[in-house]
């Protein structure tokens, strides 16, 4: 264990492969990126990654509530979906 | 702000759903070029279409015979729907959208019925192993292997150069309580490790980002509408 560091070249790729990664999401935390710091710390960026994806969670779960009470009905025609339809395409 | 401005202009009389659909398609379109000088990685324009495709097909799939559905069904529906087509706008390339659409339709969930029905025929469905397989996955299970072990080699002989424990402190957090509560935050977490748990968090958290935008843009609509 001690002699082995046959794998320190593959490893250490991986390092700077994870450091990247982390950077990449330090840029799409809106908390982070305003800071306008170079490189926050790993664990800082793990924290608020997880607090970021609570946050969209729990607006997804507010935005769900606004449209089941907006939208009156959720059924659609044959023909107005057809057209909803190619439109999209 | 744009946004809110056309809706406006559009004088939208029509309280129907399909037709607000139609509109709110039509000014994703004229967002587009917005969106297309400020698209960052792959596209969010594109994957917001694809959402939305995704998601009136499985509302259309859940219209109900009875006229009057609970509200609380109905939302119900709604987030079911928005989460199984952001999943599926996927197309089974990354983990945490076959995860999420696997424990969607897994036996003893109380909403499989639903689910199944938002999804469509067998024959529409995407690919859904719960658990990566094939040769990608498994360099990168070895690889994360390889990063854990690193990292237990580099704790016990590095003493005293704490510039050199930078790399290590990265892996270190990667195998911290954090990492528990950010896999048990992502669908399919528990199979995740290292390289792979970043870059699925990654995906997921845009993918996440055009779901809330979309459903915001037709909130917005929405109620412009219904003050008319």
């Amino acid at each position: 264990m001690s002699g082995r560091r046959s794998g320190s070249g593959v490893s250490s790729i991986s390092d700077d492969q994870i450091t990247h990664l982390v950077f990449k999401l330090q840029q799409l935390i809106p908390e982070l990126c305003a800071r306008r710091s170079l490189k926050a710390s790993a664990s800082k960026v793990l924290q608020e990654t997880c607090d970021y994806i609570r946050n969209l969670h729990k607006e997804v779960e507010d935005l769900s509530d606004r449209l089941s009470q907006l939208l009156a009905s959720i059924d659609t025609d044959n023909d107005q979906a057809a057209i909803v339809r190619s439109l999209l395409m | 702000m744009h946004f809110l401005g056309s809706v406006e202009l559009l004088s939208l009389s029509a309280t129907s759903f399909p037709l607000l659909l139609s509109r709110l398609n039509f000014l994703l379109f004229s967002l587009s070029i917005q969106e297309q000088v400020l698209a960052r990685m792959r596209s969010p324009f594109s994957l917001k279409q694809e959402f939305l495709k995704k998601w009136i097909l499985g509302l259309q799939r859940c219209r109900s015979s009875k006229k009057n559905m609970s509200i609380f069904k109905r939302k119900k529906v709604i987030k079911l729907s928005a989460d199984v087509a952001m999943a599926s706008a996927r197309k089974g390339t990354t983990c945490w959208s076959r995860a999420l659409i696997a424990d969607a339709v897994k036996e003893g969930n109380a909403d499989k019925h639903l689910a199944e029905k938002i999804l469509g025929p067998a024959s529409e469905r995407q690919p859904t192993e719960k658990v990566p397989v094939g040769a990608m996955a498994y360099n990168k299970r070895i690889r994360s292997k390889k990063i854990l072990k690193r990292s237990s080699v580099i704790r016990r002989t590095i003493k005293c150069a704490p510039q050199a424990a930078r790399p290590s402190s990265i892996v270190k957090t990667l195998v911290g309580k954090r990492r528990q509560i950010l896999r048990s935050l992502i669908p399919g977490g528990e199979f995740m490790n290292g390289v792979s748990l970043i870059e699925e968090t990654l995906d997921y958290i845009i993918s996440l980002r055009a779901q809330v935008d979309v459903m915001r843009s037709l909130a917005s609509a929405s109620k412009l509408v219904n003050l008319n």
